[in-house]
């Protein structure tokens, strides 16, 4: 049977979480949703786990810590100069580069995360895509068999889409 | 440019994209006769520095034992300038500061460019510019390296760091926008936007790392705000020289910054939302809490001036207070009077709310915050240097022709670069407004209640 994709869109997020929400309790297909804005609601209602992206900016920012303290501990020990009688590693300044190149390496990885994790750049159209989920529509697109097509149809409708389409019947906009 | 509609009482989603994307459309002559203006004068300066290194210091008035000026003035200056807007977009984040959203892209563009500007500046200040990567460590063939133990290279990093996380920061914030202009536009901008929005779509995969990230990132930013300008004061504070070595210059230099940053936002952001007709968007209720956050800094850097001359008088160190007397009834005196008049008495008006609201006397206020602050670093810098422990090391310094022009082309580039941003990517952060669309709502309630 094949697989097609039904179109919805929103005013809001609330009604847009609430589809969500009965969708997964449908256990219908799988769906995708496109909002303008980042939305706790939609969020809370599709319940995935907690992005991965903390962990990289974790790596990242250790990853700044030890090269800090690599080249600080290292360069002072190829360059050996006794500045006053004072102790060759002096840690408190050392502190300033570690942290400096902490958040610089959590920083760089946590935005290259973010691209990576988020499919980006890239030149392919997510499907059921349209140019109004950017400005102030809420989207969800499901992706089901044929035989599910009207059940989630309606669905979708009485949970509040002000529109609802199949993909070979949407408007290109 | 058409003129600005109105937006309606209570604004939609699309109201706002509306409103934010007109200031992108093509803009008229005086426009390119403005950025032709500022790039004029950034020409004039990048030949006068050409000249500087083609001859040498020796056409700056830099001479011992003022060895630090104008140039790094500017460079403490402009950095400065730079932390209101990692304060705005990172800080306010994290405190849920409603009024924000607004103003937080103009205050991070103006960073990004606040950096770029500063960043110049250790460079025009080196007799020789070729060496300026003597400060990395990186292995070279006699196993120099930099002394880790230097304010300077501490600087170094902490600049660099700066000007990378607030780009990256920045760039984040600006695709879900540039996504939103790309299904706008048309011609070569919609080409151009394609490409900077990378394909972003909103999908909820992407809002689920892109909101991580950025609380992550908001999270890193802020402590940096804090180390960057404490480091800034460090390349003094860490110096024995008297008038320098202090241990308030941390918190002070740090206050010192916001203050001046968030002037700096205030003075372009008035001309700005006139000629940009966006008024509507960045309301009466934005300037008087930004102008709140100048008062409150402007307290702060005043009881740092006082207990500075406190420590001083208290320490009982006749050098230091010879340098502090110099500092106030000095041949430079007047200097320190300007500042004290523009950072700790004009900003006191700002106490009347209807200063606060009202949009001219507010601009004037912080155009001589920003001249208060220039001075100060100036009466710091410079006038620290004049004269130290040893009378026959005592000298002057006046500022040359070069350093003057160098001087005002920063101020073009800065300028040209921040008018050019504002008509080709979105000044305004629709995707943030949207967020707290409810407070931009009742903030427009309150203007238009007032003036009915």
């Amino acid at each position: 049977m094949s697989t097609i994709a039904i179109i919805s869109s929103f005013a809001d997020d609330t009604r847009c979480a609430q589809a969500i929400e009965e969708l997964r309790a449908a256990q219908v297909g799988d769906f995708n949703t496109f909002s303008p804005i980042p939305s706790h609601k939609i969020e809370h209602a599709i319940g995935r786990p907690k992005s991965p992206v903390r962990w990289l900016v974790l790596v990242g920012g250790i990853t700044g810590v030890l090269t800090g303290l690599a080249i600080t501990i290292g360069t002072t020990y190829e360059w050996r100069l006794n500045a006053g009688g004072k102790p060759l590693l002096s840690w408190p300044p050392f502190i300033v580069i570690c942290f400096e190149l902490m958040v610089l390496l959590g920083g760089i990885f946590g935005f290259f995360g973010v691209l990576m994790l988020s499919g980006v750049p890239t030149t392919e159209s997510a499907p059921g895509y349209d140019g109004r989920f950017g400005e102030d529509r809420f989207g969800i697109v499901v992706r089901c068999d044929e035989a599910q097509a009207a059940r989630v149809e309606s669905m979708l409708k009485e949970s509040g889409a002000e529109e609802v389409v199949r993909e070979d019947e949407a408007q290109p906009r | 440019m058409a003129a600005a509609p109105k937006i309606p009482f209570e604004p939609s989603y699309r109201d706002i994209d509306r409103s934010v994307l007109r200031v992108m459309e093509p803009a008229g002559p005086a426009y390119w006769a403005w950025i032709g203006l500022c790039f004029t004068l950034v020409a004039i300066a990048a030949a006068l520095w050409v000249r500087q290194i083609y001859t040498g210091l020796g056409v700056t008035g830099l001479r011992q034992p003022v060895m630090w000026a104008i140039y790094i003035t500017n460079f403490v200056f402009w950095v400065g300038i730079a932390h209101s807007g990692t304060l705005i977009s990172a800080i306010l984040f994290l405190f849920r500061t409603k009024w924000r959203t607004a103003v937080y892209r103009a205050a991070e563009t103006m960073t990004i460019f606040a950096v770029a500007t500063a960043g110049l500046f250790p460079l025009v200040h080196l007799g020789r510019v070729w060496f300026f990567y003597w400060l990395l460590p990186y292995p070279n063939e006699r196993y120099l390296q930099p002394d880790f133990r230097s304010p300077l290279v501490w600087d170094a990093f902490a600049v660099s760091t700066y000007l990378t996380i607030s780009a990256l920061f920045w760039t984040m914030g600006l695709i879900p926008d540039i996504a939103n202009a790309r299904e706008a536009a048309t011609g070569w901008r919609k080409k151009f936007y394609t490409v900077l929005a990378m394909g972003w779509q909103g999908t909820d995969r992407q809002w689920r790392h892109y909101s991580m990230a950025y609380l992550l990132m908001a999270g890193l930013a802020t402590p940096l705000v804090i180390s960057v300008h404490s480091v800034v004061s460090w390349d003094f504070a860490m110096a024995i020289n008297p008038g320098w070595h202090s241990t308030i210059f941390a918190p002070y230099f740090v206050a010192g910054a916001i203050f001046s940053g968030v002037a700096m936002v205030i003075t372009l952001l008035i001309p700005m939302r006139k000629l940009l007709g966006i008024e509507d968007l960045l309301t009466e209720w934005h300037f008087d809490n930004l102008a709140k956050v100048v008062l409150l800094t402007s307290l702060v850097v005043s009881y740092a001036y006082i207990t500075e001359a406190f420590m001083t008088w208290y320490a009982g160190d006749p050098i230091e207070q010879m340098t502090f007397h110099m500092r106030y009834f000095g041949p430079w005196g007047w200097m320190y009077w300007v500042m004290v008049s523009c950072n700790c008495v004009i900003p006191l008006l700002l106490f009347s709310p209807r200063i606060r609201v009202n949009m001219r006397a507010l601009w004037i206020i912080t155009i001589f915050v920003n001249i208060g602050m220039w001075f100060e670093r100036f009466v710091i810098i410079a006038g620290s240097l004049t004269a130290n422990f040893d009378p026959s090391q005592w000298g002057s310094y006046r500022p040359s022709v070069t350093e003057i022009m160098i001087t005002v082309g920063s101020f073009a580039w800065f300028l040209g670069l921040f008018s050019l941003f504002s008509r080709f990517l979105p000044i305004i952060s629709m995707t943030e407004l949207k967020e707290g669309i409810v407070w931009l709502r009742k903030a427009l309630k309150m203007d238009r209640v007032k003036a009915a």
